[in-house]
Order: C-alpha cells, then sequence, then structure tokens
C-alpha cells in the first residue's frame, strides 16, 4: 500500500486553508480522509485492473499554475458553436467569459467554482457539504477535497439556456516545465422542467504531463433534460480522471455524449442514477485510440425506480497499441419494475497489438424488466474492402471508408451541426493513414 | 479486327488447394459481348474474383492480359482504374457510408487515374442522378449507406449504377440476373444494353439463359469443369436452356 496523502496534504492545506466556511473544510476533510482510506488505485483494485494509475502515482505533479506560453487556444478547441464559453485554464476559470455573449437568460447562471465560494458559499452547501459517493472513486474523492475552482451551471425552474454553453478546459505547459495538476469541479443543477446543452471540452496543448482530475456532478429535477457534450483532446502526455455522478428525476433526460480523441490516459467514470419514475439516460460513446494511449470508460447506471430507461452504446477503434476498457453496469434495483436498458460495446481494432476489453453488464433485482447487453470486438471487413477497391478507391482510403462509417454513427446521434461537423473532421484526422501522410 | 480487351490463356487458380480453374482461355474484343454459361461449381465465380483481384485464390499456371497489360498483377484498384469492372453476384453491404460517396469516391479515384477532372459533390450529384435514370433508381437511394437493406433488385441496379458512373472497358457480369424478378431483370439489363457500345466489352456470367433474352450475346461460352468446353452464337443459350448441360458431355465440376 502506498502512503498516497503524503504528495497531497499541502493541497488540501492549501485548499481548506483559505477563508471558507468551516462546514466546507469540513467537507473538505472528510473527501481526502475517504481519498487516503482508498488509496491510489493499483492493478489490484476491483474496477481498477487495466487502469494504468501508476503513471498517476508515480508522477510527482506540482499544482497547476499560470502557462509560460501565450499564444492561447484560440481555434483549437473542436466546439466552435458555442455562443457561450468559459475556460479553465490549467486549473482556473479564466475572468469575464469569452466572445460577445449575449446576457444569460432569466433564470440561468453561469460562474466560477471560485467566484461562489468568494462570493456566496451558503448556496452550495447542499451538494458541496455532503461528500460525494467516492466507493471506487478516490480521484473523485480527492477533487472533492482539493478542488478550489472548475465551473457552476444553475438552472431554475422552467428556464432553458437557450443556446449550448460550452466549458473548455485547457492545459498547457508552465514555466517551470515540470508535470501539473488541476484538480477541478463542474457542478450542473436543473430545477423542475429545466433544460440545457453542455459541451464539455478537454484540450492538452503542452509537452509535459498535466494530470486534469475532474469532479462532475449533475442533478435533474422532474422533467429536466441535459445533453452533456464531452470532448476529450489531451495532450500527448495529458492524464484525465474524470468522476461523474448524475441524478436523473422523475421524467427527466439525461444525454452524454462522449469522444476520446487523444490523451496518455482518460479514465472516465460515468455514474447515473435514475432517481424517479419514468426517467431516461442515454449513453453514447466513441473512442479513437492509438499509440500507447489507454481509454478506459466505466459507466454504472442504477434503476431506482419504475419505468427508467437506459440506452447505451460505446465503440472504439483501436490502433497500433491503444489499449479501451468498457465496462459498462446497469444495477435494477428491487422495486425498478418496467426497466428498459440496453448496453452495447462494439470496437474495431485495427492492429495486432492494439488491447480491448469489454464487459457489458446486469445486476438484476426486479423481476418485470426488458435488458439487453452485447459486446463485439472485430475487424475491418475483407469483403467490404475488397468491394471498395474493386471501384477504384485506394486501399488506404478504403480503409479510411470504413473507419469512419464504424465511427460516424456515434457522430450522427450529435444534434449540433456544426459540432457534428467538428468532430467528423477530428474523426478524419486521427485516421492511422491519415497520420501516415502528414508524416 | 477490333482490340483485344481480355486474353485470358491457359488459366488455372485455386482456392486454397482446391483447383478450380484447370486451363481456360477466352479472348473478348471491344464492342463484344461475350456470355460464360456453365452449371454450379464450374469455376464462374472464381473466373469473375480472379479478374477483379480478389485475395484467397490463387494462380497456379497460365494468365490474363488486359489491353496487353499483365492484368493478375495489378491491384484491384488499380484494375478498377484502368477499366475493369466486375458487377458482384453479392454485392456488399457497408453500413455508414453513403451511396453517392461511395461513387464520389469511386469516381474521382477513376478520374484522376485517367487524368480527368475530379468532380465536386454538387455537381457529381448531378452527374450521378442523370445515370441513375440509366437503371430508374430512385435518387433516394444516393443517400442511403451502400447497399444496406437494400432489396436483391436494388442491389443489381446499383450495380449497374457504378458501372454507368465509372464507364470501364471491360465489364464483368457475375450471375447480375439471380434474385430479380422479371420486371428487375428487364430494368438491369436495358441498362447494360445502353452501356453497349464499340469502345466497350462484356463478359456476361450467368447460370441461366434468361438475362440473354435480353442482353444478346455475341458468342457464348459453355464453362465445365474449369475450362471453356464449347464456344459458339448466341443460339447455344437457347439450346442449353432447352437441353440442359448434360448433352455437352460436359464433366461435372468438383462441385
Amino acid at each position: 500500500m502506498t502512503t498516497p496523502a503524503a504528495g497531497f496534504e499541502s493541497d488540501l492545506r492549501r485548499a481548506a486553508g483559505a477563508a471558507q466556511p468551516p462546514w466546507l473544510k469540513t467537507a473538505r476533510e472528510a473527501s481526502f480522509a475517504a481519498f487516503a482510506a482508498q488509496g491510489f488505485p493499483t492493478s489490484k483494485t476491483e474496477g481498477w485492473r487495466r487502469t494504468p494509475a501508476d503513471r498517476i502515482a508515480k508522477t510527482p505533479f506540482e499544482p497547476a499554475g499560470r502557462p509560460a506560453a501565450r499564444t492561447g487556444f484560440a481555434g483549437k478547441a473542436l466546439c466552435p458553436l458555442a455562443v457561450r464559453r468559459i475556460v479553465v485554464q490549467n486549473g482556473r476559470v479564466l475572468p469575464g467569459g469569452e466572445g460577445t455573449a449575449p446576457a444569460l437568460p432569466a433564470g440561468v447562471r453561469v460562474q466560477a467554482l471560485s467566484e461562489v465560494l468568494r462570493e456566496e458559499p451558503e448556496t452550495l452547501r447542499p451538494v458541496l457539504s455532503a461528500a460525494p459517493d467516492a466507493k471506487g472513486l478516490p480521484f473523485g474523492a480527492l477533487a472533492a477535497a482539493l478542488a478550489e475552482d472548475g465551473v457552476v451551471v444553475r438552472v431554475a425552474r422552467h428556464a432553458r439556456l437557450d443556446a449550448p454553453l460550452g466549458v473548455l478546459f485547457v492545459s498547457d505547459d508552465a514555466e517551470s516545465g515540470r508535470p501539473q495538476a488541476a484538480h477541478l469541479r463542474l457542478l450542473v443543477s436543473l430545477e423542475e422542467g429545466a433544460s440545457a446543452e453542455l459541451v464539455v471540452e478537454s484540450l492538452g496543448l503542452g509537452k509535459a504531463p498535466f494530470w486534469t482530475n475532474l469532479l462532475t456532478q449533475a442533478v435533474l429535477g422532474e422533467g429536466a433534460a441535459l445533453k452533456h457534450y464531452r470532448l476529450q483532446r489531451e495532450g500527448e502526455a495529458g492524464l484525465l480522471t474524470e468522476a461523474a455522478l448524475v441524478d436523473v428525476g422523475r421524467a427527466a433526460r439525461y444525454e452524454s455524449h462522449a469522444f476520446d480523441f487523444g490523451g496518455a490516459l482518460a479514465r472516465g467514470d460515468l455514474r447515473v442514477r435514475l432517481s424517479g419514475e419514468g426517467a431516461d439516460c442515454a449513453l453514447n460513446g466513441l473512442a479513437l485510440v492509438r499509440g500507447a494511449e489507454v481509454v478506459d470508460r466505466h459507466t454504472v447506471v442504477e434503476h431506482a425506480a419504475v419505468g427508467g430507461t437506459t440506452r447505451e452504446l460505446y465503440k472504439a477503434v483501436l490502433d497500433e497499441r491503444g489499449r479501451f476498457v468498457f465496462d459498462g453496469l446497469v444495477d435494477v434495483r428491487p422495486g425498478a419494475q418496467k426497466t428498459d436498458a440496453s448496453v452495447y460495446s462494439k470496437n474495431l481494432l485495427l492492429s495486432e497489438d492494439a488491447d480491448v476489453r469489454t464487459d457489458p453488464e446486469f445486476k438484476i433485482l426486479a423481476d418485470d424488466v426488458s435488458c439487453k447487453h452485447g459486446g463485439a470486438i472485430g475487424r475491418l471487413s475483407p469483403e467490404s474492402l475488397f468491394y471498395l477497391r474493386s471501384r477504384g478507391i485506394g486501399e488506404a482510403e478504403a480503409r479510411r471508408m470504413l473507419v469512419y462509417a464504424f465511427g460516424s454513427e456515434m457522430i450522427e446521434r450529435v444534434g449540433l451541426e456544426p459540432l457534428r461537423e467538428a468532430l467528423t473532421a477530428a474523426l478524419h484526422a486521427r485516421m492511422p493513414e491519415a497520420a501516415e501522410e502528414a508524416a | 479486327m477490333s482490340n483485344i480487351v481480355l486474353k485470358i490463356d491457359n488459366l488455372h487458380a485455386k482456392v486454397g488447394d482446391k483447383p478450380i480453374l484447370k486451363g481456360l482461355s477466352l479472348e473478348v474484343r471491344e464492342g463484344e459481348v461475350h456470355a460464360i454459361m456453365g452449371p454450379n461449381g464450374s469455376g464462374k465465380s472464381t473466373l469473375s474474383y480472379v479478374l477483379a483481384g480478389r485475395d484467397g485464390y490463387q494462380v497456379t499456371e497460365g494468365g490474363a492480359s488486359y489491353l496487353g497489360k499483365d492484368l493478375l498483377a495489378m491491384a484491384p484498384e488499380d484494375r478498377a482504374r484502368e477499366g475493369v469492372f466486375l458487377a458482384f453476384q453479392y454485392p456488399v453491404e457497408i453500413p455508414g457510408v453513403s451511396n453517392k460517396y461511395f461513387l464520389k469516391a469511386a469516381y474521382n479515384a477513376v478520374a484522376k487515374h485517367r487524368g480527368a477532372p475530379e468532380l465536386d459533390a454538387g455537381p457529381f450529384l448531378k452527374f450521378v442522378k442523370e445515370k441513375a435514370k440509366f437503371v430508374e433508381m430512385d435518387p433516394a437511394f444516393l443517400n442511403r449507406s451502400v447497399n444496406e437493406g437494400f432489396s436483391g433488385g436494388e442491389k443489381k441496379r446499383n450495380e449497374v449504377l457504378q458501372m454507368a458512373v465509372l464507364e470501364p472497358r471491360l465489364a464483368i457480369l457475375d450471375e447480375t440476373d439471380s434474385g430479380l424478378d422479371i420486371d428487375a431483370l428487364k430494368i438491369v439489363a436495358s441498362g447494360i444494353n445502353k452501356m453497349r457500345g464499340p469502345g466497350r466489352a462484356f463478359v456476361v456470367v450467368t447460370h441461366y439463359q434468361r438475362l440473354l433474352d435480353y442482353v444478346v450475346p455475341d458468342f457464348v461460352h459453355v464453362l465445365s469443369g474449369g475450362r471453356i468446353v464449347k464456344s459458339g452464337g448466341k443460339e447455344l443459350a437457347l439450346q442449353l436452356e432447352k437441353e440442359g448441360y448434360g448433352w455437352i458431355g460436359a464433366e461435372k465440376a468438383g462441385a
């Protein structure tokens, strides 16, 4: 057992030391204790066996600081459409937002976490004073203990965020060139009948390892609707751990679209609780994994009420020595009758050296349910390749078309057209042959 | 006499350890339509695939040249770019690739090779819609995934559409009539007939004579046991229809 807490105690002192209400300090210490009790996950930790978390444990991170370069990130983000965007650079929300954002609609508030903690911490007391259920999520607990900044989105009863909101997490090397870490929180609250679309993007620009440790919490009241796009393009040495906890109330709908297009290690835990009758979630994902990258997606959907629906499909394209892990559990609680759930994982292997593990799984404690799951691992079809080539299309282009065809299903599910176009371009740019041709 | 487009000389080919073609020879000239008929297992599809360059077939003896070049040495895409087209017996479904994108990619790959201008999406769509009329295809099929969920007849029409778009010099039609009702057969045959001309040769591979009622061949060959055992004019097809393959004395293929 390592002594995980040691490296972060000074961070905790700093996070808990600033002027803040005693209840928050207590909550931070409780979360820190939860992290310390679990320790760094290792290859023997349940749920983390295939995640090389030692890459995090063994790196001496310093707290993220101001980036050395002034070159910025304009134009590098995938999400071009957000009329409002809030940028979190190296762990800090940049002041003022961006662009010529029109005023938010009545009932919608978007703020930096640091600002809320400074000016009206009591408004977050209900969510921040209760330590999140961090079983199996040591890094989520660590973020709860240490995060000093992040983004808070609150949409009041029957209010609508009328245009998508972009949240861009951008990281770049510090002056020191040393590895940096940022612990952040994203808090989303949609009251009854409220709706919002969030495009949350991670963009890594630096060369040194940058670890983003994000804790996302979303609560959807009755009849609320959240579309949560998650675009991930960490840098070559970028590390991302994200724990997302979502509570979906009665007749509310949560939709997630996760795209992983880079980074040394991306570990995402998404836990959705369908807590009200007729709650609905759709979880979609596409990962393009190559080089020595690892993408690790763990989802748990808890059907805690009657008549919940889950539609889950994750796809991955694996090239070179890439590794993808999918672990998707649907947990149907006693009494959650009329649950309708499907979980599928489909994977395309382009290389002999790539590695994929897929584990769609159900735990069912109700008797009147419809549950389907499946996992598939395949290669490009030789018949399809020959068909395309027999029409004059070169082999590299034919492969590209088939890989694109495999992935495009997930992009087509994206409702925002400019985002769909950007994702299409990103998918093309991630093709193995595209990389070779550019070299 | 017109140019020889395809010359197959004593072709032997096997699949795995099993010899299928055992000394097949054939000469096809510009403007000609040759029908190759034969019972199941005689090697008809193997011949089509070997000429188009599909993996899994090993040529052990003999060869084939196309306009004087060694056809079998070319990659499948190069054969297509040079003007060889195979209409598949079982066209492949490719979910996620739209038919028009596929047709445009194919058209532009071939155009580039021929030094002709490539077409952007707009002009190409106009071009391909004209071609779709050839086979009476609803333009809605252009927006669907390649062959996905198409009926048998729609798939075959799509093959003829691809042929019309790529304008090959040698078209090999592998059992293009299979799975078609009579109306679809007439449409497909009419599409093929519109493509006939002095610069283009056809090899029509078929089990039954009925396609040949509509696409009238110049020559008919009987393939049996991996070799052509009899050649004649179009009347040979009628005789085969009436009397079957038995009278040829053809050895039953290794089927």
